[in-house]
C-alpha cells in the first residue's frame, strides 16, 4: 500500500540556513493497518503526514502509493490523488463554514470525476450516524458531530488511506472515544488508517507504531494487545 | 462536468456572502449604469441630430453652392449676397459636370408679407426649380407642385408650408385661393408636409415656394441667385463634384487662384459629420468617466476578492486536501469575480434604462432601448470581472494548502 524509501524533507529557513525536518524514513505499511505515528512536537510527524497526504513533495526520496510513484508528480496529479486515494481527517474539523454538512461532505465529488451524488453523501452521512444533521451547520453541531461530518467527508470517495491527525486533539473524552470507536470500525472493514497523535490512549487503537524523532524514525513496532483500548483505558 | 461542479460551488460561495458580493457589486454597477445612460443618449442624441439634419438639408446626396467667398453664417437671402451667381451658372454645371444629377436654382427672401383677406404673415419665400421636391426629399401633403411649363410662363402660383397655411388658412381649404405675396397676387396650388424645427430652431415650415422664373420677375426683380443645390450622382463622389463645380465657376467667374472664389460650396453631408464627430467627442469624454467608474470597480473587486482570499485561505486549504488543483482554485475564484461583476453589470443596465427614461423625459429625446450599448455593458462588466479577477485567483492558487489547514 505505501512504500517510503529514504524519504526526507529539507526547508529553507532564512538565509542559507537548511532545517531537515523528516531524514531518510524508510518503511512499509500493508492494505488493512492501522498505523499510528508518534513522536514530541517537531519530531517530523506533520511533515510526514504532509508527504504521505501528498499535500507536499519530498526533497528527496520515494513515495510509492497503491502502485503509484507520487513523488515527482504534478500538482494536478497530486490533487488527483488525493480526491480519490486519501482521505484526511485534521484536529481542527476543517469544516466550511456556512455550508451544510451535506455540502461539506459532497466536496471531494466536485473535485472528482464521477458527479456530485447527493445520496451518497447522506448515505455517508447516516454512515457516522448523523443521517438527522445532514442539513446542520457547522456552528449548529458539537466538536464530535463536526469530526464525525469530516471523517464522512473523508470517506466519500472511498480513499485507499485514511490519514488522521490528532483527530482527538480538540474532543472531550466521551466524544474522543466515539470518533475512535469509528476509526476502529473503519480499520475492522479494511481501511488503511495513519494516524498522528501523542496521547497514548489513542495510539493504543493502533496495530503498530512508528515513533520519529528529530526527523528520524527511531522505533517501528507492532502493538499486541491492540484491543486494549476497547477495554475501557480511555 | 467538473466545469459546472465548480462554477455552482462559486455560486454557492457568493451567495453565501452577499454583504461582500453586494459591495464589490457597487462600483460595478456605476460604472455601467452610467455606460448604459451615456451610451444611449449619445446614440439618441446623434439619431436625433442626424433626423433634424436630414430634415433641413433634405438629402445627404447634394452640394450646396452659395455665392460670396468665406463662409457667411446664417442663411443667405436676396438682400445680402453679391450678385455673382447666375442663372447661366445652374445651367453649366448641369450640362458640364458629369457627377451632378440635377441642379435647383434658389432665390429667397425673408419676411416678406403675404396676405389672404385680412389675415397676414412673414415667412420665407424661395423661388425654386421644380425639381426641388425631389432634391430636398420633401413631398406636398396637399395638392401639387408647380411645373416646367408654369416656371417658363412666369405662373403666379404658390405652395405653401405648414406654418403658412395654419397662419392664413385656419379654416379654409388654402387649394385655389389667391393669396398676395408682396401685394402680387398669387394662387396657392399645394401645400407641403410639416418639416417640424430645424437644428438651430429654424421654423422650416413658415415659407411659401414659387416658380424660380417667377420670383426672379415677377416678385424680386433680381437676376440672381442666393443658392444652387446641385444633387450628385454618387454620393461617395461628392467631393470630386464640388471640386469640378469650383473649377468651372471660377473659369466662368473669371476668378484666377490665388484670388479668393466668390461663391462657397459647401457639402451638407461633411458639415453633418463635422456635428456628429462635436458631439461624439462629448460623448468619449462620457465614456471615458464612466470607464474611470469601472476601473475603480474593478479594483474594488480586486481589493475585496484579495481580503476574502486571505480571510478564506482555510477554505482553500480544505478544497486544496480534498483534491483541488490549483486550477480549480484559480477557476473558482475567477468565476465569482465575474459572477458578482456580471450582476452588477445586469444591475447597472437596469439602473441605467431607467435613469435614461428619466433623462429621455426631461432632455425630450425620444427614450430608446438600444441593444448594442447594453449588450457592451455587460460584456465590459464580463471582461472587468475577469480582468480584476485574475490577481485574487491567482493569489487564492498560491496559498499553501498545509500552512492554510493549520492556523
Amino acid at each position: 500500500m505505501i512504500e517510503v524509501e529514504k524519504l526526507s524533507k529539507r526547508y529553507k529557513r532564512g538565509g542559507n540556513a537548511e532545517v531537515e525536518a523528516l531524514k531518510e524514513a524508510t518503511f512499509q505499511i500493508a492494505p488493512g493497518e492501522f498505523v499510528c505515528v508518534r513522536g514530541a512536537s517537531g519530531s517530523g510527524k506533520s511533515t510526514l503526514l504532509n508527504l504521505l497526504g501528498c499535500l507536499d513533495q519530498p526533497s528527496s526520496g520515494a513515495y510509492r502509493l497503491d502502485g503509484e510513484e507520487v513523488s515527482r508528480y504534478t500538482d494536478r496529479q497530486l490533487s488527483r490523488i488525493r480526491n480519490n486515494k486519501i482521505g484526511f481527517i485534521f484536529q481542527s474539523f476543517n469544516l466550511l463554514p456556512r455550508t451544510t454538512a451535506l455540502e461539506n461532505v459532497e466536496i471531494p465529488m466536485v473535485y472528482g470525476n464521477g458527479r456530485v451524488d447527493r445520496e451518497r453523501a447522506r448515505e455517508a452521512l447516516e454512515r457516522v450516524g448523523l443521517g438527522e444533521r445532514a442539513e446542520h451547520f457547522p456552528t449548529e453541531l458539537s466538536g464530535g458531530e463536526q469530526q464525525r461530518v469530516a471523517i464522512a467527508r473523508a470517506l466519500i470517495n472511498k480513499p485507499a488511506l485514511v490519514l488522521a491527525d490528532e483527530p482527538t486533539g480538540n474532543l472531550d473524552v466521551y466524544a474522543a472515544s466515539e470518533v475512535m470507536a469509528l476509526l476502529q470500525s473503519l480499520h475492522w472493514e479494511g481501511r488503511t488508517i495513519l494516524l498522528v497523535t501523542h496521547d497514548p490512549a489513542v495510539a493504543a487503537y493502533a496495530s503498530r507504531e512508528i515513533l520519529l524523532r528529530d526527523g528520524a524514525v527511531v522505533s517501528d513496532c507492532t502493538l499486541r494487545g491492540n484491543n486494549r483500548a476497547i477495554q475501557g483505558a480511555i | 462536468m467538473r466545469a459546472t461542479k465548480i462554477t455552482s460551488q462559486a455560486v454557492r460561495s457568493t451567495g453565501r456572502n452577499r454583504i461582500r458580493a453586494a459591495l464589490m457589486m457597487l462600483g460595478i454597477v456605476v460604472g455601467i449604469s452610467s455606460l448604459a445612460i451615456l451610451s444611449s443618449i449619445g446614440e439618441a442624441t446623434k439619431r436625433e441630430t442626424m433626423k433634424r439634419f436630414k430634415n433641413m438639408i433634405g438629402t445627404f446626396d447634394t452640394i450646396i453652392v452659395r455665392p460670396g467667398g468665406g463662409r457667411s453664417r446664417g442663411m443667405p437671402t436676396l438682400v445680402n449676397v453679391p450678385p455673382t451667381l447666375r442663372f447661366e451658372d445652374a445651367n453649366a454645371i448641369a450640362a458640364e459636370v458629369s457627377e451632378v444629377k440635377a441642379i435647383a436654382a434658389v432665390q429667397n427672401a425673408f419676411d416678406i408679407d403675404v396676405q389672404y383677406r385680412e389675415r397676414n404673415t412673414s415667412p420665407a419665400v424661395f423661388g425654386v426649380s421644380c425639381n426641388w421636391l425631389e432634391l430636398r426629399s420633401e413631398d406636398v401633403a396637399d395638392g401639387g407642385f408647380f411645373s416646367d411649363e408654369q416656371n417658363t410662363s412666369l405662373a403666379r402660383v404658390a405652395v405653401l408650408g405648414a406654418d403658412v397655411q395654419n397662419g392664413l388658412f385656419p379654416e379654409e381649404d388654402p387649394l385655389g385661393k389667391t393669396i398676395r405675396i408682396a401685394n402680387v397676387p398669387f394662387q396657392v396650388i399645394g401645400t407641403l408636409k410639416s418639416r417640424g424645427a430645424g437644428p438651430a430652431g429654424a421654423a422650416l415650415d413658415n415659407i411659401v415656394l414659387i416658380p424660380i422664373n417667377t420670383a426672379s420677375r415677377r416678385l424680386f426683380n433680381r437676376d440672381y441667385l442666393t443658392m444652387l443645390i446641385a444633387q450628385v450622382r454618387n454620393p461617395d463622389r461628392s467631393v470630386e463634384a464640388m471640386e469640378k463645380v469650383a473649377a468651372l465657376l471660377r473659369e466662368r467667374h473669371r476668378v484666377r487662384p490665388p484670388a479668393l472664389d466668390d461663391f462657397t460650396i459647401t457639402n451638407p453631408a461633411a458639415t453633418m459629420a463635422q456635428v456628429t464627430r462635436a458631439s461624439s467627442t462629448l460623448s468619449k469624454i462620457l465614456t471615458g468617466v464612466s470607464l474611470m467608474a469601472l476601473l475603480i470597480g474593478g479594483i474594488v473587486i480586486m481589493a475585496l476578492m484579495s481580503i476574502s482570499v486571505s480571510e478564506r485561505r482555510k477554505e482553500i486549504g480544505i478544497r486544496r486536501s480534498v483534491g483541488a488543483g490549483r486550477g480549480d482554485i484559480v477557476q473558482q475564484f475567477l468565476l465569482e469575480a465575474v459572477l458578482v461583476a456580471l450582476a452588477g453589470g445586469i444591475a447597472g443596465v437596469l439602473i441605467g434604462v431607467g435613469g435614461m427614461q428619466i433623462v429621455a423625459r426631461t432632455q425630450r429625446l425620444s427614450p430608446m432601448l438600444l441593444w448594442q450599448p447594453i449588450v457592451t455593458a455587460i460584456l465590459v462588466a464580463f471582461g472587468t470581472g475577469l480582468l480584476f479577477g485574475i490577481y485574487p485567483a491567482w493569489k487564492a492558487s498560491r496559498v499553501d494548502p498545509i500552512h492554510a489547514l493549520r492556523f
